[in-house]
């Protein structure tokens, strides 16, 4: 391999058993009205409730030449400049969420507090640069700056320093001022750690100020909820005492389309953020599942039965002029545009028996299939269009071990690389708007949970921890 | 007779009704067996076991754009700007304070050698500058030129604009060039016959908005599939990100080599 990449895989194998997921599919069993969709339904609803057994290995990854080392970063605690009563409360949460912001970017290397000087700069000029660019911190680049409260108002400094070039060493300086809340403190945390890596991280935004959104049972029905990408402020968005499903929202993040459950049908429903109610979107009959935007906003994909078979559709973004992108035997769901060019759409297809991955053209020509065996669903196109994140059993059938994990495949070269391991059933991926995490729904926890991670599978988490949640979705930006 | 012919006549009767239905079972074997032919799909093969898409089983798709750990090292000197840090040095043994030296018996004081105004000293050796930066004193690579390695090939470049020091007052910036050439880099188009070739020359501007425009080889590796893959590693690129907002220039201009080796 010109890669002169090897990989050393130590098996400790014991197997566990997981809860089934009696989810989603289960309940769209008893609705679905064509028998085509209900035979597809009946396959996803044994999957399912298949026991599901996974094998659980330690994973030893090393290799070489793999890349660029990480930026070695400093973040000092921000230096207190009033004595409002307020300040240190709003202080800790504003440390903790940049630390966190920048600790989950995924390409620094956070230097740990432990190893810093004892004397914290607020300013330039208490900057010792030699205390920093040397062992034990050994820091590249520092983030510091002052935070005072006064009454009702906050003010905020923020510098980041390159501290290896005494020269020139100011990367960023920024200033902030908002209201003494501690919402308003974790927001300026956002900011200046989206700055940041907007500097070091090669002109990508970052995604401190991005938001996931997800179903939840939490408040007895599925509802569509929404959170900060890093699971704090969760919150419910639609209140329609009925079945919601796939919630995605518009890539200019005003409008969320997603499939909910009606007196009749299954029909794609529109809810705008900004007005908090339902806006139209044309109900057609039929089943009509997972929407996708296209990256323009201007078009909605989806599955829809209303020809007897499902099929992908697509429409304008109130659900008129409605075409019909394919027309095969076996059904065609879940659609998901190129993020980049929105000039093709991924989505997954029973033509061949089990569910695979196929990709075509937006006018529904140049059908090729991607995935060569096993059970691959879920696709999800990566921002910079190169990959697709994919669900996928890949030895699927009797007898045959396996788990149901989450997937990275090169389009162009059709290379593929398994990102999570040994934990439950993983699916649903969604990628971050700077391509750097996966958003994913696993049970490896005992139920349904949204977790995040690295696109290269490492720093996973979990976000959610009360009710059943499920089907993430994360913004555009 | 008559019984004869009732036979025969019996006989006779039964022969087109067995032709019917020798025929009629004909069909329906010949029908099943096209209804096989006509409504297979995917029998057997469809359950997951192969057929169809040709997606290849590699452990490692390179070009997810999050810095991998680099484990091999290579020191390249660009220049001869201060590059190589030297490791901490040795620390003496501290004597135990309450250790009493051992009188020796015979110690005798040496007469000191008288030195005469006539004996000189050498000149002293010229001492030669190394590049080596000592423990404590580390920092990048101060020159305007860089490289990076990546599996076995390896790339570097050079900055013009700026009057000559941007790669000094805006490393950072450098290193985000570096890091994302590096990460676009499909080793895979590369024809995989060639082994070693030349180095391939890129040059290219960066806008100040970020933008890599003007790409265009300037030196052929004569290998055109790794010339192609140079170019679209810098065209694969949106933005390195705005330039420095103190940075007065409208462009820099980046000279990127490739080096491929497998």
């Amino acid at each position: 391999m010109h890669q002169g990449k090897f990989q050393l895989v130590i098996h400790r194998n014991a197997k566990k058993t997981f809860l089934n997921r009696a989810g989603d599919a289960r309940v769209t069993l008893f609705f679905l009205p064509t028998i085509r969709v209900i035979a597809f339904a009946i396959l996803l609803a044994v999957v399912s409730l298949l026991p599901a057994t996974s094998q659980a290995q330690d994973w030893i990854r090393t290799g070489t030449g793999l890349g660029v080392e990480k930026v070695r970063l400093a973040a000092s605690d921000f230096k207190p400049t009033t004595q409002d009563p307020n300040t240190g409360a709003l202080l800790k949460v504003f440390n903790d969420t940049l630390w966190n912001d920048l600790d989950n970017a995924g390409i620094f290397e956070m230097v740990s507090k432990s190893f810093y000087p004892t004397d914290v700069p607020g300013n330039p000029a208490e900057v010792h640069f030699e205390a920093w660019s040397t062992p034990p911190p050994n820091a590249s680049m520092l983030a510091f700056g002052d935070f005072g409260a006064t009454g009702n108002s906050l003010l905020v400094h923020g510098w980041l320093y390159d501290v290896k070039n005494v020269g020139s060493p100011q990367v960023l300086g920024k200033q902030y001022t908002d209201a003494a809340t501690a919402d308003a403190a974790r927001t300026i945390a956002h900011k200046f750690a989206d700055e940041i890596i907007f500097r070091l991280g090669g002109g990508v935004p970052g995604i401190a100020e991005s938001k996931i959104f997800f179903v939840s049972d939490r408040s007895g029905h599925k509802e569509i909820w929404a959170m900060d990408y890093d699971g704090s402020n969760q919150h419910q968005v639609t209140h329609l005492g009925s079945i919601s499903l796939s919630p995605r929202i518009s890539p200019d993040g005003t409008r969320l389309a997603f499939s909910s459950l009606t007196k009749t049908s299954w029909e794609i429903m529109l809810y705008s953020v900004e007005l908090n109610r339902l806006v139209s979107f044309a109900r057609v009959g039929g089943t009509n599942l997972s929407p996708t935007w296209a990256p323009d906003g201007s078009r909605l994909a989806f599955s829809s039965s209303r020809g007897g078979e499902s099929n992908i559709y697509i429409a304008d973004a109130t659900g008129g002029n409605m075409r019909r992108l394919t027309s095969d035997r076996g059904p065609d769901v879940g659609p998901t545009f190129n993020r980049k060019t929105g000039a093709q759409i991924a989505f997954v297809s029973g033509r061949t028996g089990l569910p695979q991955i196929y990709t075509m053209e937006a006018d529904g020509t140049n059908v090729q299939r991607v995935t060569d065996q096993g059970y691959a669903v879920s696709p999800s196109w990566s921002p910079n269009g190169q990959f697709l994140a994919l669900a996928w059993f890949r030895k699927y059938g009797p007898g045959a071990p396996g788990a149901n994990d989450i997937y990275l495949m090169d389009i162009a070269s059709k290379q593929w690389v398994q990102l999570t391991h040994d934990g439950g059933r993983n699916d649903f991926p969604s990628w971050s708007p700077d391509g750097r995490h996966i958003v994913f729904q696993s049970s490896r926890s005992g139920s349904e949970q949204i977790w995040s991670m690295l696109a290269d599978g490492t720093k996973v988490q979990q976000l959610t921890f009360s009710g059943r949640n499920s089907q993430p979705n994360w913004s555009w930006k | 007779m008559q019984a004869d012919t009732d036979i025969f006549s019996e006989h006779n009767q039964l022969a087109r009704p067995l032709a019917y239905s020798v025929a009629f079972h004909a069909a329906v074997t010949g029908m099943i067996l096209l209804a096989g032919v006509v409504f297979s799909r995917g029998s057997g093969t469809g359950w997951g076991a192969g057929g169809g898409g040709d997606a290849m089983g590699v452990t490692l798709v390179s070009t997810v754009p999050l810095p991998a750990p680099q484990v091999q090292t290579q020191n390249v000197l660009a220049n001869d700007s201060k590059g190589l840090t030297k490791s901490q040095p040795e620390t003496k043994a501290m004597e135990e304070p309450d250790a009493i030296p051992i009188p020796d018996k015979t110690t005798k004081v040496k007469p000191k050698p008288v030195t005469t105004a006539s004996k000189q000293k050498p000149p002293a050796q010229p001492v030669e500058e190394t590049n080596e930066v000592p423990f404590g004193q580390g920092g990048p690579v101060s020159g305007p030129y860089g490289t990076f390695s990546s599996g076995g090939a390896k790339g570097g470049f050079g900055f013009q604009g700026g009057g000559g020091d941007f790669g000094s007052a805006y490393a950072w910036y450098v290193r985000v060039v570096q890091q994302k050439v590096s990460q676009n880099w499909l080793k895979y188009e590369i024809d995989p016959n060639i082994h070693q070739a030349n180095r391939v020359y890129v040059q290219f501007d960066i806008t100040r908005n970020g933008q890599p425009t003007n790409v265009q080889l300037e030196q052929s590796s004569g290998v055109p599939s790794l010339d192609q893959s140079a170019i679209r590693a810098i065209q694969r690129i949106d933005t390195f990100g705005p330039l420095p907002p103190d940075y007065s220039g409208s462009k820099v201009t980046v000279e990127f080599w490739f080096d491929y080796k497998r």
